[in-house]
């Protein structure tokens, strides 16, 4: 078993790991759930990959997410940072200082309301602990808790089902820091160096790799949209010193409104600039980067299957979190050694030789495109192909362009089923795949395949977005009718899916762009953009520098003599 | 932040509206901050909108919890927060002061005074103070051996601002024994060498000096033993882990037996690592009781945990960064980044090491070594907040020995210097100022009592009573501070109130930098729509 570490700093990262963490968790119970699905019942993923065992100071066991969350004062809602549900304001009237004899003064602040789907939470907590989980009685219909979590999210906290260590959770302390307006890089210098929060951060996540044995890799989730970007690379920084040959898989996300278009020719040149100090200062530091958030996601691709929106964050980054759930699915298959690999599952493989068969064997480059099926399509009957049309692109600003000697590529298809509506066994979905992948005009050269037959589990706090033509399993059933209600997490259970993990000539307008822009507006002479990048503190020979560092991205695109285009496969 | 960055809401306020706004500011802050200050003063129980708890009587800690919005209390918060990153202390002072220095100037503009006059005043006042400072003082001589009495009555005075007196005193020897461990002659002294770790317990409240090291991790192998005494110590930041890392780019197994011949060569790799650790133990310890620990700041994968288990060895993982710097201070040695070329004089000594486990947290203690420089001091509590309080007090202490050995002087405390040096502003300075700076020297000699009658308010007392009295004293020649208990005029001498010499230093010369400034604003831009014009 090799360990997995997770850190997730800034908003939306957190929304991504929090629908993240409840597909970990709903895995969980589906493995002891008798009336589970077989495919979940098998215990195809290995847990321990993401999770570990402890116990508390009273001694009870405890199975917790390794992770390390950073977010803002107040963005954990009404969960306290301890991972625990805080004092209540009776409680804490009545707790005794014992450090000092003087006079004492309270200040309590608006307690954060529960919604419905919390408090039930907290309900069948104390029902399982008092009267041994019998949930006969319960006061609130699912759907209605299904139903009240579309109206009434505001943090991320308000529909994880999780329980985090008490290590886990770190709010960042600036009080004087106006958190709504951290949005751009030069924003979030000074929180963090002043005050010592990048020590603190460092020792929890110490925490969590020291009791690793093989730590495989880091998995970082950051919201790059406003200044957590520069707490991720400074985050980023010091992993790569204290950790040096720890790979780090990035995963830039943002939130769709974050999108909005710019106000006036200021806030674009300040965009453009943070787009582009904040992309070269977090590649530098990271072993692999995947740019996550298309500017809709209600218009894109999905919208055949999924009817989601835009505004809620509860939305988006569940899409996020389903893609990112999918990549991590090789790093818990069980090697199971080559003889077996035809029964359970095919072609785990770590962090480590992900990143390097991405960007050691192909130009060295390590941006890549996530594309998503979500649902994965079935495979109809017979020695098919299996539709890769069906994969669209999560990263942005990227171009359609699908032919490309030099990519390569690392796909993971998990839970597809067959016509018939059964599981698909792991050799039809690799000859299936396989036999696609024969026919593209253009052969990547190189590409990898993981298949499991474990699908996504949709757990009970989840979106209502899917659309009339999805059944129970994901499966896709007839066209969508107009004017029918979403179905929710009550109607579907399980959703097959697949993801691709993409190194090719396509991600290159992403790098041009951000490259060209800090050219145009940081480095040329008289730029206009040289006074804000001042004010964010960074000299001119720093500016150069992230300047180069993207350059050279670009230039990993222009073929060498010697670059052979034989396809290799796996 | 910068003042110039403009907000598309941004407003433009006149002058005087801007002044105004300046003085609220400062006053605002003032009052809330007013009763933290001194022994008397009140502790504050903040609970957040999740029911998570801080509590503190800090100025500092109190700012930094504070949502403060308007840009001139942000300004005074950083001044007075800076205040305390340089010398750790104070912070409660600062902002009373600068409230106190705009509220003198608001009477006096109210009366026609031009600003100017005012800050023309305050820079005489403030250089005549520095200079008063100097002949107050109380030296202190530093030699090789320091004045330990004095140390723990600076120490003392600061901790029973911040915890109740029990609790205080049996930190004062803590800390004054741990700035002295660690203190080197000639050099600068590094407080971060004094380690503070904490550990949450069901009821205790206990705090102790470990002349040595804790560590907050303990050895990952069931065979390693849990207690020795008598032990080699090995400061390493050496990977003893196999890592795929050595793989050539481009390179891509080929088949499943050439992965496992590279994976073999790399694990040998490590393995002769191990083993030259391995060789160094048997070189020093066969054939006496003496035991071998490795603390490394890399990892180490359970293979070579089992080869250093098997051989005796004690090993623990990932340490600390910044331990490494202070197991050798503590322990001798040193830091080795390599196994090449290990010798005997790369260990340290340490005469116990063990274990020892709360649920699932583990300690290593490492004690009894021979000519400390490092040292750890552990908290017990049974709550975060509490330990966090503790915590922050400690540092306190901490930072206000390592003032005193550094200036080799102190300040009496209680309000004596406040009043002693208005005297002197009165009677000798504000006579050789010419014309209306002679209003910003009284202003500023009456801003410096506003930490007496604070403190005296915080006590409960009658602060005109207590201020009357203590001038009557001083004007007799007798330099006294207030009795917090009685009200009564006190010798802090006698009673052993210091405070530190560059805190009261600081305070001095930054309040009226900051008043000034808010007093000579032009205009002030402010950000945000629903901005009312005050009145
Ligand atoms: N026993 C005492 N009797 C009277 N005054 C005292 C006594 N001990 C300390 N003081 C006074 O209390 C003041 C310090 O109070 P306090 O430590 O609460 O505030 P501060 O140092 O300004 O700010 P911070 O919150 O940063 O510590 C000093 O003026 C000191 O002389
Ligand atoms: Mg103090």
């Amino acid at each position: 078993m090799r360990e997995v570490v997770t850190v997730q700093v800034g908003g939306h990262a957190n929304f991504v790991g929090s629908h993240f963490w409840n597909f970990q968790d709903e895995l969980l119970g589906l493995a002891d759930d008798p009336a589970a699905d077989a495919a979940f019942r098998a215990a195809p993923l290995d847990m321990d990959v993401l999770y570990r065992a402890g116990e508390t100071l009273q001694g009870v066991p405890t199975y917790c997410p390794r992770l390390v969350s950073v977010g803002s004062r107040g963005s954990l809602g009404s969960l306290s940072s301890s991972g625990a549900p805080g004092l209540s304001t009776a409680a804490s009237e009545q707790l005794n200082i014992t450090t000092w004899s003087g006079n004492v003064t309270r200040s309590v602040a608006k307690p954060h309301g529960r919604n419905l789907f919390l408090q039930s939470l907290a309900e069948d907590q104390i029902a399982s602990t008092s009267n041994g989980g019998s949930n006969s009685q319960k006061n609130v219909e699912d759907k209605d808790l299904v139903e009240s979590l579309e109206n009434s999210v505001n943090f991320w906290t308000d529909y994880t089902k999780v329980q985090y260590h008490p290590q886990s959770l770190y709010e960042m302390n600036g009080s004087w820091t106006d958190f709504e307006k951290f949005d751009n890089f030069g924003t979030a210098r000074e929180v963090v160096s002043e005050w010592s929060q990048m020590e603190d951060m460092n020792e929890r996540l110490r925490f969590f790799v020291e009791e690793c044995d093989h730590i495989q890799g880091i998995q970082f989730i950051v919201d790059d949209s406003g200044g957590f970007s520069s707490v991720a690379a400074q985050f980023l920084e010091t992993i790569a010193d204290d950790y040096t040959n720890t790979p780090v898989l990035l995963y830039c996300v943002r939130d769709p409104v974050t999108h909005g278009s710019a106000r006036n020719q200021r806030e674009t040149i300040t965009r453009s600039l943070h787009d582009a100090v904040s992309f070269s200062k977090l590649s530098s530091f990271c072993s692999l980067v995947v740019p996550i958030g298309l500017p809709t996601l209600s218009q894109s691709y999905l919208s055949p299957f999924l009817s989601i929106q835009d505004a809620k964050p509860f939305h988006s980054s569940a899409i996020s979190a389903a893609a990112i759930h999918t990549i991590t699915v090789p790093f818990r298959l069980q090697n199971a050694g080559p003889a077996s690999n035809l029964a359970h599952s095919s072609g785990n493989i770590d962090i480590r030789e992900l990143a390097h068969i991405i960007s050691d064997q192909g130009r060295q480059n390590k941006v890549t495109a996530l594309d998503v099926a979500m649902p994965a399509p079935s495979l109809k009957d017979g020695n098919d192909l299996w539709n890769i049309k069906s994969l669209h692109s999560l990263t942005p600003e990227i171009s359609d362009e699908e032919e490309d000697p030099y990519s390569v590529e690392s796909l993971v298809v998990h839970g597809v089923l067959r016509a018939g509506g059964q599981r698909a066994s792991i050799s039809q979905v690799k000859d299936s795949v396989c036999a696609a992948y024969e026919c593209r005009a253009t052969k990547p050269k190189f590409s990898h395949l993981s298949v499991s037959p474990c699908p996504l589990p949709i757990p009970l706090p989840f979106p209502s977005f899917f659309r009339s033509n999805i059944g129970r399993h994901g499966e896709i059933v007839g066209s969508h009718s107009e004017g029918t209600l979403p179905k929710g997490s009550l109607d579907v259970e399980s959703i097959p899916m697949a993801a691709r993990l993409r190194s090719s000539n396509a991600v290159l307008p992403f790098i041009e762009r951000r490259s060209l822009s800090l050219q145009k507006l940081g480095v040329a002479r008289g730029a206009l953009g040289t006074q804000i990048l001042r004010d964010w503190g960074f000299g001119k020979e720093e500016i150069e520098e992230l300047s180069e560092h993207l350059l050279k991205m670009v230039r990993m695109f222009h073929p060498e003599d010697g670059l052979t285009s034989d396809s290799d496969y796996d | 932040m910068s003042i110039r960055m403009l907000n598309q809401n941004a407003e433009v306020l006149n002058k005087s509206a801007a002044l105004h706004m300046n003085i609220n500011a400062a006053k605002g802050l003032q009052e809330v901050l007013c009763t933290n200050l001194g022994p008397k003063g009140t502790i504050k129980m903040l609970v957040g909108g999740a029911g998570d708890i801080k509590l503190t009587k800090d100025g500092n800690t109190l700012l930094k919890e504070m949502q403060i919005q308007n840009p001139t209390a942000i300004m005074i918060a950083r001044t007075a927060v800076a205040q305390d990153d340089s010398s750790g202390d104070g912070t409660t002072s600062t902002v009373l002061f600068i409230g106190e220095l705009m509220k003198q100037s608001e009477r006096c503009i109210e009366e026609g005074t031009h600003p100017r006059f005012l800050v023309d005043g305050f820079e005489v006042a403030k250089r005549a103070t520095l200079e008063f400072l100097e002949t107050f003082k109380t030296p202190v001589v530093m030699g090789d051996q320091p004045d330990r009495e004095i140390l723990k009555m600076v120490a003392r005075t600061t901790l029973r601002t911040k915890l109740y007196e029990g609790l205080a005193d049996q930190l004062t020897d803590i800390v004054v024994n741990a700035v002295l461990c660690i203190r080197q002659s000639d050099e600068p002294i590094d407080l971060f060498m004094v380690e503070i770790m904490h550990m949450r317990h069901k009821f205790d409240v206990d705090t102790r000096l470990i002349e040595g090291l804790v560590l907050d991790h303990g050895s990952r192998h069931p065979d390693m033993k849990r207690r020795a005494e008598n032990c080699y110590i090995l400061t390493a930041n050496v990977s003893l882990e196999y890592e795929k890392s050595e793989i050539n780019a481009g390179f891509f197994y080929s088949n499943a037996e050439q992965r496992e011949k590279m994976v073999s060569a790399e694990r040998r790799q490590v393995d002769e690592r191990v083993k030259k650790i391995i060789e160094l133990k048997n070189k020093v310890c066969s054939g006496t009781d003496k035991n071998f620990v490795v603390i490394n700041q890399k990892g180490i994968d359970p293979p070579s945990l089992d080869l250093l288990a098997r051989a005796g060895i004690i090993a623990l993982r990932r340490a600390k960064r910044r331990n490494m710097e202070r197991l050798v201070l503590a322990c001798g040695g040193e830091a080795i980044n390599s196994v090449d070329d290990l010798t005997e004089d790369c260990l340290g000594w340490a005469g116990l090491v063990y274990e020892h486990v709360l649920g699932e947290e583990k300690y290593t203690f490492v004690e009894n070594v021979k000519n400390p420089h490092s040292c750890t001091i552990l908290i017990k509590g049974p709550n975060d907040h509490t330990i966090a309080q503790i915590k922050d007090a400690v540092r306190d202490g901490l930072r206000s020995v390592k003032n005193t050995v550094e200036d080799e002087a102190v300040v009496l405390g209680a309000g004596a210097f406040e009043m002693a040096a208005r005297k002197h502003l009165m009677d000798n300075v504000k006579k050789t100022v010419k014309g209306r700076a002679q209003l910003g020297v009284k202003a500023f000699a009456d801003a410096l009592l506003v930490i007496p009658k604070t403190l005296a308010e915080n006590s409960g007392l009658d602060t005109q009573d207590v201020i009357v009295a203590l001038e009557n004293e001083h004007d007799r020649g007798l330099v006294v501070g207030l009795n917090h208990n009685s009200g009564e005029p006190v010798d802090p001498e006698m009673e052993g109130i210091y405070d530190n010499y560059i805190v009261k230093r600081q305070i001095i010369n930054s309040g009226p930098i900051i008043a000034s400034q808010l007093l000579l604003v032009d205009e002030v831009i402010r950000a945000g729509r629903n901005m009312r014009k005050p009145t």
